[in-house]
C-alpha cells in the first residue's frame, strides 16, 4: 500500500516532503489538484480525504490537499463517484466567479487551515503506522 | 433527565456600574468586561459595544454567539468541561437571559465573513438582529499564531456569557419551560403507540476555524453517541467554527436548538422523541464510514421508527449527511435530512455536492448563492476593511459608499442548517 499526498499547498508541501510520496506544485489550481485526484483514481488508487475538505468555498481559498491510496483492486467507484461530484461542484463556484488575487498575508492564513484540515486526516491515517 | 428553562426577557441592553437586570433591562459593567477578557495574555485590546435592534449597526467579521445562560438548580454549571468541570448537566433549573447575547469578532485570519445588521434588509436574515447584543472586538498581541488566537477569542466569548448569564440566578424568570426525556425503556413504554423518533446531529469537526466541542472535547475524535437533549440546552456543545457564516452553527444556535425545541412540541402527542445522536464530519474518508455506520447502529439500537438529520457546513459534510441518511434508511428507519443549498445564483444548479434516491425528504434552509445588496449603516462594529474579503463577498464588492453586494452567505446565520431561519423551499 503506498499513499500520495497531491497539493498545492507549500506549506502541506514543507511540512510533509520528508514523510511520504508528495505530488506538488504551487502553481497547479485548486481545480487541478482534483483532475490529478481523479486520474489516480483512474489508474487505481482510492480516495483517503474528502476532495471538498472544509467549509471555504472552491472559489475562495486557491489551495488544496487530498490523499489517494494504490490498491491491489482495480477502479475504485466510490472514489469515483465523490471525485466526480467534487469536480461538479468545484466547477459550479468558479463558474460564477473566480478566486480573487489574494495579498500573502491572506494566502498564507489559506495555506494554514488547508494544512490544519489535511493534517487532521494525516493524524487518523497514521495512528497505528509510522508515515 | 428534567430541565426547567426559565427566561428572564431582556428588552434592552445598557452600560452601568454593576453588572444586573432590571425590569428587563440588562446593565453592563463595561470595565469588568473588558478585565475578564484581558485576563488571556494572547490577547492585546478588546472593545466592548453594544448593539440593539433597529439601530443602524454593522456587526462584522463575527466569530461567535453565545446565549448567557445560568444554572440555578441541579448539578454543574453551564458550558461544562470548558468553563466549569465536566459534570453531567441537563437536569434541574437553567435561567435564560432571553433576548441578549455576546457576540465575539476578530480578524483571526485575512479573508473573512460574518456580518450582522441590526436593520435594513440584511437583519432580516439573521436572527441576532433581533437581539440586545454585548460585542467584544478582540485584538491578539503581535505574532499570535490562528490557533492561539481562535482559542482566545473563544474563550473570552465564553468567559463573558458566563459572568454576564450570572445575573440572572436569582431573577425571577417571566416564563418556565419544561422539558424532560425519560431513560428509553420508559419512555417507550410511556408511550407504547407512538412512533419512537431520534434525533441525528452532525457536528462540523475538520480543524482550525472548523471545530466544535462536546463537555469540552474536539469533537473530531469521538465516535458517534447519546445525549439526553437538555444537555445541549446547558452548553454540552459549543462551536469553535468561525467558516461559511451563513450556515455554521454558532454557540446560540447549539444553545438554541430548534429541531430540539421542535421534537419536544410534538413529543407525547403525535411522537414519541427519546434523544439525541451526536456525529462528526472528518477529512479522513475512513472516519465518515465509521461514523455513519455508528449513527446507523445506534439509531437501529434505540429502535427508532424516525430519525432527523440535520447537517453543518458546505461540501463534504453533504457526504456524511447522504451517507447517515442513506445507512439509517437501510435499517429501516425513516429519515427527514436538514440542509441548505449551494443552488447557484439563478437557484437552477445541483444544489448538493451529493445525493441519493434515499434522501427523498428534505428540509431546506434556503440558496446562499443568492444576491444582496446590504446599505451601509452609520457604526460598525469590528472591521469593515476586511467585508471585501468575505465568503460570498467578490472584487469590489464593498463600494466607495459603504454599501456591501455580496451572496446572503455572507450573513451569519441566514441558511442555518438547523432551522433557525426564516429561508426555506416548499415543493408542490
Amino acid at each position: 500500500m503506498k499513499n500520495i499526498l497531491i497539493t498545492n499547498n507549500p506549506k502541506v508541501f514543507e511540512e510533509n516532503k520528508d514523510k511520504m510520496e508528495i505530488i506538488y506544485s504551487n502553481e497547479y489550481s485548486y481545480l487541478d489538484i482534483l483532475y490529478m485526484t481523479r486520474d489516480k483514481i483512474h489508474n487505481g488508487y482510492r480516495l483517503l480525504t474528502h476532495p471538498l475538505s472544509g467549509s471555504i468555498k472552491p472559489n475562495e481559498t486557491p489551495y488544496k490537499s487530498t490523499i489517494v491510496i494504490k490498491e491491489e483492486q482495480n477502479l475504485d467507484l466510490n472514489s469515483l463517484d465523490v471525485i466526480e461530484k467534487s469536480i461538479e461542484t468545484a466547477s459550479k463556484f468558479l463558474k460564477t466567479k473566480k478566486t480573487p488575487k489574494w495579498t500573502n498575508k491572506i494566502l498564507e492564513d489559506f495555506q494554514v487551515i488547508d494544512f490544519s484540515l489535511i493534517e487532521s486526516a494525516i493524524e487518523s491515517i497514521y495512528q497505528f503506522k509510522k508515515c | 433527565m428534567r430541565l426547567e428553562l426559565g427566561k428572564i426577557n431582556i428588552v434592552d441592553v445598557q452600560f452601568g456600574d454593576t453588572t444586573k437586570i432590571e425590569s428587563g433591562t440588562l446593565y453592563v459593567n463595561k470595565q469588568k468586561i473588558i478585565d475578564i477578557v484581558m485576563e488571556d495574555e494572547h490577547i492585546k485590546s478588546v472593545e466592548v459595544e453594544l448593539a440593539k435592534p433597529g439601530e443602524e449597526t454593522r456587526i462584522t467579521p463575527v466569530k461567535d454567539v453565545i446565549e448567557p445562560r445560568v444554572k440555578v438548580e441541579g448539578q454543574g454549571e453551564i458550558f461544562p468541561g470548558v468553563m466549569s468541570k465536566v459534570t453531567t448537566v441537563g437536569t434541574g433549573r437553567t435561567h435564560v437571559l432571553k433576548g441578549a447575547a455576546v457576540i465575539t469578532c476578530g480578524k483571526i485570519v485575512g479573508f473573512q465573513e460574518g456580518i450582522i445588521d441590526m436593520s435594513g434588509p440584511g437583519s432580516e436574515f439573521t436572527p441576532f438582529s433581533k437581539l440586545n447584543n454585548v460585542c467584544l472586538v478582540i485584538k491578539p498581541v503581535d505574532g499570535l499564531k490562528q490557533h492561539e488566537y481562535e482559542a482566545a477569542v473563544r474563550m473570552a466569548g465564553l468567559k463573558v456569557a458566563t459572568f454576564i448569564g450570572k445575573v440572572g440566578k436569582d431573577v425571577q424568570p417571566d416564563e418556565v419551560e419544561v422539558y424532560e426525556t425519560k431513560p428509553l425503556l420508559e419512555s417507550i413504554n410511556e408511550y407504547p403507540n407512538l412512533p419512537k423518533v431520534g434525533y441525528v446531529y452532525m457536528l462540523q469537526t475538520q480543524g482550525l476555524l472548523h471545530d466544535t466541542y462536546v463537555y469540552g472535547v474536539d469533537s473530531k475524535k469521538i465516535v458517534p453517541t447519546i445525549l439526553y437533549p437538555t444537555e445541549v440546552m446547558d452548553g454540552a456543545i459549543l462551536s469553535g467554527n468561525c467558516v461559511s457564516a451563513c450556515d455554521k452553527n454558532t454557540t446560540y444556535h447549539h444553545q438554541n436548538n430548534p429541531i430540539i425545541h421542535d421534537l419536544y412540541e410534538r413529543h407525547g402527542k403525535d411522537i414519541n422523541f427519546v434523544g439525541i445522536i451526536i456525529t462528526n464530519e472528518n477529512v479522513y474518508l475512513a472516519d465518515k464510514e465509521r461514523s455513519s455506520n455508528w449513527t446507523a447502529k445506534l439509531c437501529k439500537y434505540l429502535g427508532l421508527d424516525g430519525a432527523i438529520v440535520s447537517q453543518e457546513g458546505f461540501g463534504n459534510p453533504d457526504t456524511d449527511l447522504i451517507m447517515n441518511c442513506k445507512k439509517i434508511e437501510n435499517e429501516g428507519i425513516k429519515t427527514v435530512i436538514v440542509t441548505d443549498e449551494y443552488a447557484g445564483r439563478d437557484g437552477a444548479s445541483q444544489s448538493l455536492a451529493d445525493a441519493d434516491a434515499k434522501a427523498d425528504a428534505v428540509v431546506t434552509g434556503g440558496n446562499a448563492n443568492e444576491v444582496i445588496i446590504l446599505p451601509p449603516m452609520k457604526k460598525i462594529i469590528g472591521m469593515l476593511d476586511y467585508t471585501d474579503k468575505i465568503a460570498g463577498g467578490f472584487d469590489g464588492s464593498l463600494r466607495a459608499d459603504g454599501s456591501i453586494e455580496a451572496e446572503i452567505q455572507v450573513i451569519t446565520g441566514a441558511t442555518n442548517e438547523l432551522g433557525f431561519n426564516k429561508l426555506s423551499t416548499i415543493g408542490f
